[in-house]
C-alpha cells in the first residue's frame, strides 16, 4: 500500500510537472491547429520590454466582467435570463427602429428612415386601433448579407405578443397596448395598438425593441409553436442555442467558453460604419452615413458642436473576460490583461484607491442612473401626515453626511430624476432642509409638527451654539392625542451598502433627538424586499432604484394603482392630484409636453414627499488610456451604460 | 444511507426556502412589469405553489432522476450545469489535495522521527501559521506577489482567452481528458506496483521507476500529438498559483496529523523490536511506523478527495475559477432552488460514498478490523 500510494501521488505530480515541459514547444503547434493565427502570450518579465501581444497586434478590445453569461439567446436574455451581464455582451447586435442619441438622450432614428407618422385612430373590420407608420432605411444589412426589413420587425413583435413572452418582454411589447404589426412592402411598417400608447409604450418602449432576423429565427419559432401551451413554446424558444445568427451591429457573436470568456468579432458588413454623428449646442442632431442616410433633427445643424464622433468598429474583436470578483478584475486591469471593466455599480472607493496613480490608466466619474431614498408607509400614522414627512426631510442633513461622514463619495439629491438625466431633470423643485444649520433644522421641524397638531411633553431644545441637542424631545403625540408609536426604518446592512446603513443610523439619531421614536433595523436586502414589497409590513425603508432615461417610473412608484401587494408603490401613497399627473404622463404623445408633465410631477413629489430622496453615487470607471480611446467619456450612467460602445472604441 | 440522503434533501430544501423572497423577486424589482406577468413568472418556475407542495414535487422528481431546470440558467437542466462545473473543480482540487497530502505526510513523518530538532520547530511553526492564514487575504497576496509583481503566473482565471480564441474544443473537453489521463496513469502505476508485489522477490522495486516514467511519457506524447496540448498547458499554467495557495494553506493539517499519529506509533513495542533487530532507520520509519500511523491520515485523505468536488467558494472566487463552489454560492444567493438542491444532493451522495470507502479501506489497512 505504501508503495502504491506513493506511486499514485508521484503519478499525479509527474503528470503535472511534465506536462508543461513536454508541451512547451507543442504549445504553439497545438494552438495553431485549433486556433489559426493564435499564439500563446507569455507574461513579460517586469523589467523586460514587452513584446507586442496578440491583443495589441490585432486590436482586440479586452473587457473584464464579474459574472458569466447565462445564455446567448437574445429572446431568453430579454425573457427569464435578463441579467446585466448578458446585456453587456449581447447588447448592440440587434437593430432597433429608434435609439437614444449619445450624451443627450435625444430620441433619434436608428434603422428607421425618419420619425414615425403621428398616431391615428383607425377602424379595421369593426375594431378600433391606434396606428402609426414607419419607413425603414433601405440598405441596412444583416451580417449574412440580407436586408434588415419591416418583416423582421413585424416578425419579432408579433412573435413576442403571440407567445406571451415573459421576463422583460411585456415592458417592450406591452400586451395591453400592442396588437400587431403589418408590413407594406419590405421597408414600410404599420403598427396597430389596442389603445392610444403614450411615449412610454411606443416611442420609449416598442420603438426600442431589438429586431431579430426573421430568416434565422422563423424555423425556431415554427418549431416552438408545435410544443404545446405558451409555457412550453417559450421553453423551446428560450432553449435554442444560436449558431451563426446574423448580427446587424458592429460585432458578431463568435465564441463563449463558459466561465472564462466570450468573444465577438468585427462585422465587416456593418451598415453604419463610418457614420458621422454630431450634436450641436443649439440642440440639433445629425447623423450622416455615406450612401445610406443623411438625418438631422431638433434644429438646423450649425454653430457650436458639443460632440462629434465617427462610428467604427475599430477593433477586430471584443473579448469579455469573466472574473470571479471585482478585485480580480481590477488586478487584471492593473496588470494590462484587460482594457476596461464593466460593473453596474462602478468602482468602489477601495478599488479606486488601488488604481489611483497607475501609469497608463485613466479614471472617469459620471452621474449614475440611480437614486437612494427613504420611503414611508402611508397606511400607518404618522407617516401619512405631510407635515411629519416634511419634518423628517428637514431633519436629514444630507450635505453633512455626504461631505463629513461619507467623505464625498455620494451626491445629495432632492428629486427623483437624477441630475445626470439632463433632458428630464427639474432643478427647480422645493429643496426641503437644504443649507439649514442643525438649530434651524430642529426649529423648522418642531414648527412643522406643531402646526400640524403634534405636541410634546418635553420639547427638544438646541444648545446656544447650535451644535448639539441640549434637551431631547420626549412624549411626542400625534394630532389625535395618541403617542407617536415606536417605528423602524429598514435599511441594508453595512456589508451590503455602507452608505445606506450610515444614513439609516444618522436618521435614527436625528429623529430620536426631536422625540420621534425611530430605530434603524439594518438587515439583508432580501428581507427588506420581502417585508416592503411582498408583505407591506413596515414603517419606513431605505432602498434604491436604477432608473431609465424616460421617467415613466414616476407613475410606477407613486400612482395609487400600484399600491397592491408586490406593487411598486408599497408605501401606499395615494394622492388623486398626483395620479392625474401620472396618467397624463403615460398618455402623453408629445415629447415637450411630457417633459413639462415630468417637471411638474417632480416638484409635486419633492413637496409631498412619498420618498425623501437621499443621495446618488457617481459611477467611477477606469480604462487603459495608453491603449484605447473613447470618443466621449461624459455620459449619464458611465461608459458601461452606452449600448454599442465597443463599436466606438479606437486604439492609440 | 437512503434515510441520511432523504434527511439531507429535506433539510437543505427547507433551509433554502427559509430565505426571504424567491427567485422571482428578481423580477419584482422591475417597475415596468405588470403584476400578472410577475405571477406568470412565478408559475413558470413553480414558485406559485406552497412550500410543502414544491417539496413533494421536488422529492418525487429527485428519486426519478429529474433534478429539474436551473432558474438562473433557464432552461438549462441542473445536471448540465453541474456536469460543466464539476470537472473544473475536480482537476484543481484533486491536484491540490494530492500535493498537499503528499507534502504534509512526508513532512509529518520526518518531523515525528526527528523530534526536537530545528526542522521540527520550523516546519510546525510555519505550517501552523499558514494553516491559520486568512484564506482570501493570503490568496490575494499570492496573486499580488507572484502574478502581479513578479509576473510569473496569470492573474486568476483558468485559461487565457487569447490562447483559446477560435479553439474548436471546449475547456471541459480538455478538463475531461486531463482527468482521464490522470486516472489512466494512476491505474497504470497501481498495476505496475501490484505486479511488482506479486513478483517482488524476483524483480527489484527500482524497476518500477522507468516503467512508470515510460507510462507518463506515453501520456505526454499523446497530449503533444493531440493538438490540444497547448490548451492543456494553458490550464496547467493557470492551476499553479491556486494549487500552490491551497497546498500552503492545507498541508500543515496533514503534517500535524501524521506527526501525532507517528508519535503514538513509534512508542509501540513492534517499532522497538524492529529497531532492536537492527533494521535501517528508514525501513523502521516507513514500513513499521508510518504504515501503522496511516489509518487517520487515509481517512482524512479520502474525505478530502471526495469533498474536493465541493470546491472552495473563496479560492474559486479569488482565482476566478468557476467550479462547483462558486456555482453553489451564486445559486444560494439567487435562490436558484433546483441548482442548490442538485449540487447538495450530489455532495451528499458523495459524502456517503466516502464513508463507505473509508470503512472498506480500514479493513485493508488494519488487519485487526474485520466486518461480520
Amino acid at each position: 500500500m505504501r508503495s502504491s500510494g506513493r506511486f499514485a501521488f508521484c503519478g499525479l505530480l509527474l503528470v503535472l510537472s511534465l506536462l508543461p515541459a513536454c508541451t512547451g514547444e507543442g504549445t504553439e503547434d497545438g494552438v495553431a491547429t485549433s486556433a489559426p493565427g493564435a499564439t500563446a502570450t507569455s507574461q513579460p518579465e517586469a523589467d523586460e520590454p514587452a513584446a507586442p501581444s496578440e491583443a495589441e497586434a490585432e486590436k482586440v478590445y479586452r473587457i473584464g466582467i464579474s459574472a458569466d453569461l447565462t445564455t446567448t439567446n437574445h429572446w431568453a436574455y430579454l425573457g427569464p435570463d435578463g441579467t446585466i451581464w448578458n446585456g453587456y455582451v449581447l447588447g448592440g447586435s440587434k437593430p432597433a427602429l429608434y435609439a437614444y442619441s449619445a450624451q443627450r438622450y435625444d430620441w433619434v432614428p436608428s434603422v428607421a428612415a425618419d420619425f414615425p407618422t403621428p398616431l391615428a385612430e383607425e377602424e379595421v373590420a369593426g375594431e378600433t386601433f391606434w396606428t402609426t407608420e414607419v419607413e425603414l432605411l433601405e440598405g441596412v444589412k444583416w451580417s449574412d448579407g440580407s436586408d434588415v426589413t419591416a418583416e423582421d420587425f413585424a416578425f419579432t413583435a408579433n412573435t413576442a405578443a403571440e407567445m406571451q413572452l415573459t421576463g422583460n418582454w411585456p415592458s417592450i411589447v406591452d400586451p395591453e397596448f400592442f396588437d400587431h404589426a403589418e408590413t407594406d412592402g419590405p421597408y414600410r411598417l404599420k403598427i396597430f395598438f389596442k389603445q392610444k400608447p403614450g411615449l412610454a409604450r411606443w416611442q420609449f418602449g416598442l420603438a426600442f425593441m431589438p429586431i431579430f432576423s426573421r430568416s434565422y429565427w422563423e424555423p425556431v419559432v415554427a418549431e416552438a409553436r408545435q410544443a404545446g401551451d405558451t409555457t412550453e413554446q417559450q421553453k423551446v424558444l428560450f432553449s435554442h442555442v444560436p449558431e451563426g445568427e446574423p448580427s446587424a451591429g458592429g460585432f458578431i457573436f463568435d465564441q463563449w467558453e463558459r466561465g472564462a470568456f466570450a468573444e465577438k468579432d468585427e462585422n465587416p458588413d456593418y451598415s453604419f460604419r463610418g457614420t458621422e454623428v454630431a450634436l450641436y449646442a443649439s440642440g440639433a442632431y445629425s447623423a450622416i452615413t455615406a450612401g445610406l442616410n443623411d438625418f438631422t433633427a431638433y434644429g438646423e445643424p450649425g454653430g457650436e458642436t458639443v460632440l462629434e464622433y465617427v462610428e467604427g468598429p475599430f477593433a477586430a474583436s471584443t473579448i469579455y473576460s469573466i472574473y470571479g470578483s471585482q478585485d480580480a478584475a481590477v488586478l487584471a486591469l492593473k496588470k494590462g490583461d484587460i482594457d476596461f471593466m464593466l460593473n453596474p455599480l462602478g468602482l468602489s472607493k477601495g478599488l479606486q484607491e488601488q488604481l489611483a496613480g497607475e501609469d497608463g490608466l485613466t479614471t472617469i466619474e459620471n452621474a449614475s442612473d440611480g437614486v437612494r431614498y427613504l420611503g414611508f408607509n402611508f397606511r400607518r400614522a404618522p407617516m401619512d401626515s405631510r407635515a411629519f414627512r416634511q419634518a423628517v426631510a428637514t431633519l436629514i442633513d444630507k450635505e453633512f453626511l455626504v461631505d463629513t461622514v461619507l467623505q464625498g463619495v455620494a451626491i445629495p439629491i432632492y428629486t427623483m430624476v437624477p441630475e445626470g438625466n439632463g433632458a428630464w431633470y427639474n432643478a427647480d423643485v422645493p429643496l426641503i432642509g437644504k443649507g439649514l444649520t442643525r438649530q434651524e433644522r430642529v426649529d423648522r421641524a418642531v414648527e412643522l409638527l406643531k402646526a400640524a397638531g403634534f405636541t410634546w411633553e418635553t420639547e427638544p431644545r438646541v444648545s446656544e451654539d447650535g451644535n448639539f441637542i441640549e434637551q431631547q424631545g420626549e412624549g411626542l403625540r400625534m394630532p389625535n392625542g395618541k403617542p407617536v408609536p415606536a417605528m423602524q426604518v429598514l435599511a441594508p446592512s453595512a456589508g451590503y451598502d455602507p452608505l445606506r446603513s450610515t444614513f439609516a443610523i444618522w436618521i435614527e439619531r436625528w429623529l430620536s433627538e426631536v422625540g420621534i421614536p425611530l430605530r434603524a433595523n439594518l438587515t439583508g436586502f432580501n428581507v427588506i424586499v420581502e417585508k416592503v414589497f411582498d408583505q407591506q409590513d413596515f414603517d419606513m425603508w431605505i432602498l434604491g432604484w436604477g432608473l431609465s432615461p424616460f421617467p415613466d417610473y414616476l407613475e410606477s412608484f407613486f400612482h395609487s394603482r400600484h399600491s397592491e401587494l408586490e406593487g411598486y408603490n408599497p408605501g401606499g401613497y395615494n394622492n388623486p392630484d398626483f395620479d392625474r399627473l401620472a396618467d397624463g404622463l403615460l398618455a402623453e404623445t408629445d415629447l415637450e409636453a411630457a417633459r413639462q408633465q415630468a417637471f411638474e410631477m417632480q416638484a409635486f413629489l419633492a413637496e409631498d414627499l412619498p420618498y425623501v430622496v437621499l443621495f446618488d453615487t457617481p459611477i467611477v470607471e477606469t480604462y487603459r488610456s495608453e491603449r484605447i480611446d473613447f470618443p466621449y467619456t461624459e455620459t449619464w450612467g458611465g461608459l458601461q451604460s452606452v449600448s454599442g460602445m465597443p463599436t466606438l472604441v479606437d486604439f492609440r | 444511507m437512503v434515510l441520511t440522503l432523504f434527511l439531507i434533501i429535506t433539510f437543505t430544501f427547507f433551509l433554502v426556502q427559509a430565505q426571504p423572497g424567491d427567485y422571482a423577486s428578481f423580477y419584482v424589482l422591475n417597475p415596468d412589469l405588470p403584476p400578472e406577468v410577475k405571477d406568470e413568472i412565478r408559475a413558470a418556475f413553480g414558485l406559485d405553489k406552497p412550500a410543502w407542495q414544491q417539496y413533494v414535487i421536488h422529492l418525487k422528481n429527485t428519486f426519478t432522476g429529474n433534478l429539474g431546470v436551473s432558474f438562473g440558467n433557464f432552461p438549462r437542466p441542473v445536471l448540465d450545469v453541474l456536469a460543466e462545473r464539476v470537472p473544473r473543480t475536480l482537476v484543481l482540487f484533486l491536484t491540490a489535495t494530492a500535493v498537499s497530502f503528499y507534502i504534509g505526510f512526508f513532512l509529518g513523518k520526518a518531523i515525528a522521527w526527528r523530534r526536537g530538532g530545528l526542522f521540527e520547530y520550523a516546519a510546525t511553526i510555519s505550517g501552523a501559521m499558514l494553516f491559520t492564514a486568512f484564506t482570501p487575504a493570503f490568496a490575494l497576496m499570492m496573486i499580488w506577489v507572484f502574478a502581479f509583481r513578479l509576473g510569473w503566473f496569470p492573474v486568476g482565471k483558468f485559461l487565457d482567452p487569447l490562447v483559446w480564441r477560435g479553439a474548436d474544443v471546449s475547456a471541459n473537453y480538455v478538463f475531461g481528458n486531463m482527468l482521464l489521463s490522470a486516472a489512466a496513469f494512476i491505474t497504470f502505476a497501481l498495476l505496475v506496483m501490484l505486479c511488482l508485489k506479486r513478483f517482488g522477490r524476483r524483480v527489484p522495486s527500482v524497476a518500477a521507476v522507468p516503467i512508470v516514467l515510460g507510462g507518463a511519457l506515453v501520456i505526454m506524447a499523446a497530449w503533444a500529438l493531440s493538438g490540444i496540448g497547448g490548451l492543456a498547458l494553458d490550464i496547467v499554467k493557470h492551476m499553479v498559483l491556486p494549487v500552490a495557495t491551497l497546498t500552503l494553506i492545507s498541508f500543515a493539517g496533514t503534517m500535524l496529523l501524521t506527526r501525532n499519529s507517528m508519535l503514538e506509533t513509534i512508542r509501540e513495542d513492534y517499532v522497538m523490536a524492529a529497531r532492536a533487530k537492527g533494521l535501517p532507520d528508514k525501513q523502521v520509519r516507513d514500513r513499521h511506523a508510518a504504515r501503522n500511523a496511516m489509518l487517520p491520515i487515509v481517512t482524512s485523505l479520502v474525505y478530502s478527495l471526495i469533498f474536493a468536488i465541493d470546491g472552495s467558494v473563496i479560492i474559486e472566487s479569488v482565482f476566478s475559477w468557476p467550479g462547483t463552489g462558486l456555482t453553489l454560492l451564486q445559486a444560494v444567493r439567487s435562490e436558484d432552488l433546483p441548482l442548490v438542491m442538485g449540487a447538495m444532493l450530489f455532495i451528499g451522495m458523495l459524502s456517503l460514498l466516502a464513508h463507505v470507502i473509508v470503512d472498506v479501506l480500514y479493513v485493508y489497512l488494519d488487519p485487526r478490523i474485520r466486518y461480520q
